[in-house]
């Protein structure tokens, strides 16, 4: 089976829903189907498809540079794919419930279902430019999930801040793989890899030699070994970007302006987490250069345990899943950037699919407690979930699962990203012992807001509260992803992600420092809230995201926004001023002229004759010698 | 034979409009118009298929010969025209301009098409320069006589400066091109071009390419030669716009292809590193002053600029996927600038004025259609993949990245760094736009129902946004026919 298909099915079923946009339930009835047939595809190519097999190739010669515009499948690629396509039908199933008095329902489901194209895109494509647009796209998808609700100036400005931080990341993004595809002459994966995996080192002997950089540039247009490590720095900065990690953290929690459901999408499966699989197909060149690992490893830790610190202190609850969701990836990301050669970037995209199930579902069921509260405050949303059997579940399945609790899916998981960091600690060329640490404390630090959100969701409250009325695809959603957050961790056993073998110890060492983490959110009792208890001081700097977004303002947006004010000015002022100034002087050369040549005396007439046509002949001269 | 035909039928239908039909009602002339431009469409597809060429003396004094004929560099671009010419014509039925009488309005479009259409298939320097020359009158009639008439003086300034400007640009132009080919001996641009100026000393090559580069670089526009285009835009009657950016800057990129680069390639190698420079300068410039433009046309104008910014940094680079790059972008250019000044034509007649500081509507509440309409428009502005700019600017970069071999690689790297960066620029203010007028970021106190895009409108919006999105699904439309042409170009490395 062509992995195109499993583009081409979301993609076409986006095109059909912007026809059917007007008809609500045309419109659902597309994108679950395509949802549920992408899923089918996914699986069956997933269970059938053992070996890895290279895609239709769409050959596109431009001059010199080959664009194979391929396609590859691995079991890896398909276990993420399949998850992927899970995720996504799970979204529209629920937002047929959630959003479906909504008059731009069609809309919403027609850009989801292009949404998973997208992600779909890159997890299948064996080629840069590919990985590329569907990149891309995703950005612009996430403009238009986060801005849904244009009518509210908050949602607005978060879409805006969502697409603008990410694309400005996405100018490293771009220059990245402009560069990789210009050494290699090919953008397929493979070749790129292959070209760039035994580099010169020309420029370093060019620039030792004292040739000045642009010259020593000139001179190596071969794979270069420095080239290589400004290249792939260049890629991580767009992927920190699009994960939302250090230093481009903070459009993500603003994100959450947008419907649930697309936060689900948006957090769970798709845009945040395409930076671990694009940088996955790297990986033969990332675990080589250990300036890319260290880049990537120090940004990720940071964010990781700053994300989950600010989690666990925020009085939102929604914004507080948001900034696990930055916290996570950095979990993924962290066994890219940690795992030694040996042992393959496996660990971080079996993150990827236990975090997509756990957090979509954590997702849509806080959407669904949120409508019976009336908001995603977390002293509006106390207790909200605990007289509805399925949302206690599903919270505490979700909960369980993102503190790593062992044998759920997220434990299973997270034993396997600490083990490839403590791998490569112990290899010790990388950021393996700095990324180690910091996964160990973020784990205590997650068990904790996990403990806390759990705590806070399924609080006891005098008051019955309504669980809201709800159709029969928002119950049946949670249960199946909660089975699949019981279950999922299974996937280990299929040999789909290549694993080495996880010692007990990693298991102890999970259960003692989530022990350690749960221990600390009940240091105040059941009945309090832990963020009160322990960081009661932290909370308003946290809701504001450490105020990064005046960072962003007065770093950029402000010199940006001055110098395209002084440009303006200097182009209708400078610029077009020597063009009026042109206009007026051939206008006094006329008057001038006229002036003249109404004079009586004839000797001026011929004095500007003989002046001309000395004039002219001087010119014709120059000219033609 | 064909091709003959191709320019004759505009050219009789526009001439006879501005003159013996020019009392002609609209009723009668717009169908004409119309139908002249769905003939002219159809013939150009004949020529194209038929490969049909016209090869007469025409000044055997001079050795001037009357030689037409399209290849496959061509043919997008004449393609474009031949489409374009249908959208402005069929546009009179939505907006009819005052200022003159309709048919003369009509007959200026249908000239218009006929000067690109024979530049675009000129195949001798002198007749590529009369007919560049020749859309220089119509042009300024739409502007000047039937351009906004809010404000009669900056008619005039817009319209004398278009004229004087790009008149300046041609005479310059002229004089490379008597210089050309009496060095060379021939104007024929074969010929020209496969002997890639090597009968001209390196001295008179540069001199060649530095007169016909200057002279072209006006009507692209490259920076900084540009300021004739925000006033020429904002005045034009819309299909005026639609013309000037989708067809009238095609004709100074395509001349850039067909004259220097390919008739004195060392000598505009010489000259590329600054043209280059220029470019990309020219892709973030263009991208500021979009950030804080007001009125919605210049902004778009403006917009222009930084898109042929990637177009002269494509060209400069002078590899075959540069030249490639050019090409497509070019032609995503016209496509996207001619959806995009169409809607916002739509918009000025709705609204009075396109004044972004003014508080409206959303269109998005207010006016679905017209919405979808321009967020195609600007998410193509900003280089989304699979929207028709994408590939021709991300080419353009990776031409830049890796220039042909006799190139300054440290200008060439860094002219792609200033040429993202700018990218991520137009990401900013195609948002900027996209709030303001489409998500309602200055809502207006009350929200009144506009009126959608319907009829006429509504088919070319969608024709036009179709055309976007198949050119960016499928680039090979445009890629497959240029690189066989490309290739054959003397002095590509």
């Amino acid at each position: 089976m062509s992995p195109w298909l499993l583009v081409a099915v979301p993609a076409l079923a986006s095109l059909v829903g912007v026809v059917v946009r007007r008809e609500d339930r045309w419109a659902g009835a597309v994108a679950v189907l395509a949802g549920g047939l992408t899923l089918l595809l996914a699986g069956i190519a997933w269970v059938l498809e053992p070996g890895s097999t290279a895609g239709h190739v769409l050959d596109l010669p431009v001059g010199g540079l080959d664009l194979p515009l391929a396609t590859a499948t691995d079991p890896a690629r398909l276990a993420v794919a399949t998850v992927v396509a899970l995720v996504a039908l799970a979204v529209q199933a629920y937002s047929t419930w959630y959003l479906g008095a909504d008059d731009r329902y069609g809309q919403f489901a027609a850009t989801v279902s292009l949404f998973t194209a997208a992600m779909l895109l890159v997890v299948v494509s064996a080629d840069l430019v590919l990985t590329l647009v569907g990149w891309e796209v995703m950005g612009w998808c996430s403009y238009l999930l986060i801005g849904h609700w244009s009518r509210r100036p908050e949602a607005r400005r978060a879409a805006l801040k969502a697409f603008l931080v990410t694309r400005v990341a996405d100018i490293g993004f771009v220059l990245g793989v402009v560069g990789f595809v210009a050494g290699a002459g090919t953008s397929g994966l493979s070749g790129v890899v292959g070209a760039w995996r035994e580099p010169t080192g020309c420029l370093q002997e060019q620039l030792a030699a004292g040739a000045p950089l642009p010259e020593a540039l000139g001179a190596c247009d071969a794979p270069d070994g420095r080239a290589r490590t400004v290249l792939l720095v260049l890629l991580v900065v767009g992927v920190l970007g699009k994960s939302a990690q250090v230093p481009f953290q903070d459009w993500l929690p603003d994100a959450m302006e947008g419907p649930t459901p697309a936060s689900a999408l948006i957090h769970a499966a798709t845009m945040v987490a395409a930076g671990t699989v694009v940088l996955a197909g790297l990986h033969p060149l990332l675990a080589d250069s250990p300036t890319a690992r260290w880049v990537l490893g120090v940004a990720v830790s940071v964010s990781m345990l700053l994300a989950a610190v600010l989690a666990f202190a925020q009085s939102d609850l929604k914004r507080m899943l948001a900034w696990s969701t930055v916290s996570q990836v950095g979990v993924m990301l962290s066994a890219v950037a940690a795992a030694p050669p040996a042992d393959g970037p496996d660990a971080g995209l079996l993150h990827l699919w236990s975090h997509a199930l756990f957090k979509s579902l954590l997702f849509l069921a806080l959407g669904w407690a949120a409508v019976a509260a009336g908001g995603t405050a977390a002293v509006r949303m106390r207790g909200s979930a605990s007289a509805t059997p399925v949302l206690r579940a599903a919270l505490l399945v979700g909960f369980l699962s993102l503190a790593g609790v062992p044998l759920v899916v997220g434990g299973v998981s997270k034993e396997h990203v600490l083990a490839a960091a403590y791998d490569g600690a112990v290899a010790g060329d990388g950021p393996g012992v700095l990324v180690l640490v910091a996964l160990v404390l973020t784990s205590a630090a997650t068990a904790a807001y996990a403990t806390r959100g759990y705590l806070l969701l399924t609080a006891h409250r005098r008051d019955r509260p309504r669980a809201g009325t709800v159709t029969p695809a928002a119950p049946a959603v949670l249960w199946a992803l909660t089975g699949a957050s019981v279950l999922g961790g299974l996937v280990v056993l299929t040999g789909s992600f290549a694993l080495h073998q996880v010692s007990l110890l990693w298991l102890v060492l999970t259960v003692l420092v989530v022990g350690v983490g749960v221990a600390l959110a009940l240091v105040g009792g059941l009945d309090r809230d832990p963020a009160e208890v322990l960081a009661r001081r932290l909370v308003p700097y946290a809701d504001r995201g450490l105020g990064v977004d005046g960072l962003y303002r007065r770093v950029v947006a402000r010199p940006v926004l001055r110098l395209a004010r002084v440009v303006a000015y200097v182009d209708t002022e400078v610029v077009d001023g020597y063009v009026r100034g042109t206009a007026l002087a051939t206008r006094a050369a006329g008057w001038l002229g006229s002036r003249l040549h109404r004079g009586e005396r004839s000797s001026t007439a011929v004095g500007l004759v003989v002046g001309g046509a000395l004039l002219l002949g001087a010119v014709g001269v120059l000219g033609w010698s | 034979m064909v091709v003959s035909l191709l320019l004759a039928l505009p050219a009789a239908a526009g001439l006879w409009l501005v003159t013996a039909g020019r009392a002609t009602p609209p009723r009668l002339a717009r169908p004409l118009a119309a139908a002249s431009a769905l003939g002219t469409a159809v013939l150009a597809v004949l020529v194209l298929v038929t490969g049909s060429q016209v090869d007469r003396a025409w000044l055997p004094e001079l050795g001037l010969r009357w030689s037409f004929a399209a290849d496959g560099i061509s043919a997008p671009l004449l393609l474009l025209t031949a489409g374009i010419g249908l959208v402005v014509t069929a546009h009179a039925w939505v907006e009819l301009p005052p200022g003159g009488s309709p048919a003369g309005y009509l007959g200026c479009l249908l000239l218009v098409e006929t000067g690109a259409l024979a530049t675009f298939t000129a195949r001798d320097a002198v007749l590529f320069l009369v007919a560049f020359e020749v859309v220089l009158v119509p042009m300024w009639v739409l502007v000047g006589r039937y351009g906004d008439r809010r404000d009669p003086r900056a008619r005039a300034d817009a319209a004398g400066r278009f004229v004087l400007y790009t008149a300046a640009g041609s005479s310059t132009l002229l004089v490379g091109i008597l210089l050309l080919v009496v060095s060379t001996g021939t104007a024929d641009l074969r010929e020209l071009a496969d002997g890639a100026g090597a009968a001209l000393g390196p001295g008179r090559q540069l001199a060649v390419a530095l007169l016909l580069v200057l002279g072209l670089a006006v009507k692209v526009p490259v920076l900084p030669l540009h300021t004739w285009l925000p006033p020429a835009h904002t005045t034009a009657p819309t299909a005026g716009s639609v013309l000037l950016a989708a067809v009238l800057l095609k004709m100074g990129t395509y001349g850039l292809v067909r004259l220097p680069l390919a008739t004195v390639p060392d000598g505009f190698g010489r000259l590329a590193p600054v043209l280059a420079v220029a470019g990309a300068v020219g892709v973030v410039w263009g991208g500021l002053v979009c950030l804080v433009e007001r009125d919605l046309k210049r902004l778009v104008a403006y917009s222009s600029v930084a898109h042929m910014g990637f177009v002269v940094l494509a060209l400069a680079s002078g590899s075959e996927t540069g030249v490639q790059a050019a090409l497509l972008a070019n032609v995503a250019h016209g496509l996207v600038a001619a959806l995009l000044f169409v809607l916002v034509g739509g918009l000025k007649q709705r609204w009075g004025s396109v004044d972004l500081a003014v508080r409206r509507p959303a269109l998005r509440e207010t006016s679905p259609r017209l919405g979808l309409a321009l967020v195609v428009g600007l998410a193509a502005s900003l280089g989304l993949p699979g929207l028709a700019t994408f590939w021709g600017e991300l080419l353009a970069l990776y031409s830049a990245w890796a220039p042909a071999g006799d190139r300054p690689r440290g200008v060439f790297v860094a002219a792609a760094v200033l040429a993202a960066v700018g990218a991520a620029l137009a990401a900013a203010y195609a948002l900027r736009v996209a709030g303001l007028v489409w998500a309602g970021d200055r809502p207006a106190a009350d929200a009144g129902t506009g009126t959608d895009a319907v009829g006429v409108e509504r088919w070319v919006l969608v024709t036009l946004a179709g055309a976007v999105v198949v050119l960016g699904v499928a680039p090979m439309l445009v890629l497959s026919s240029t690189a066989d042409a490309v290739a054959g170009l003397g002095g590509l490395r």
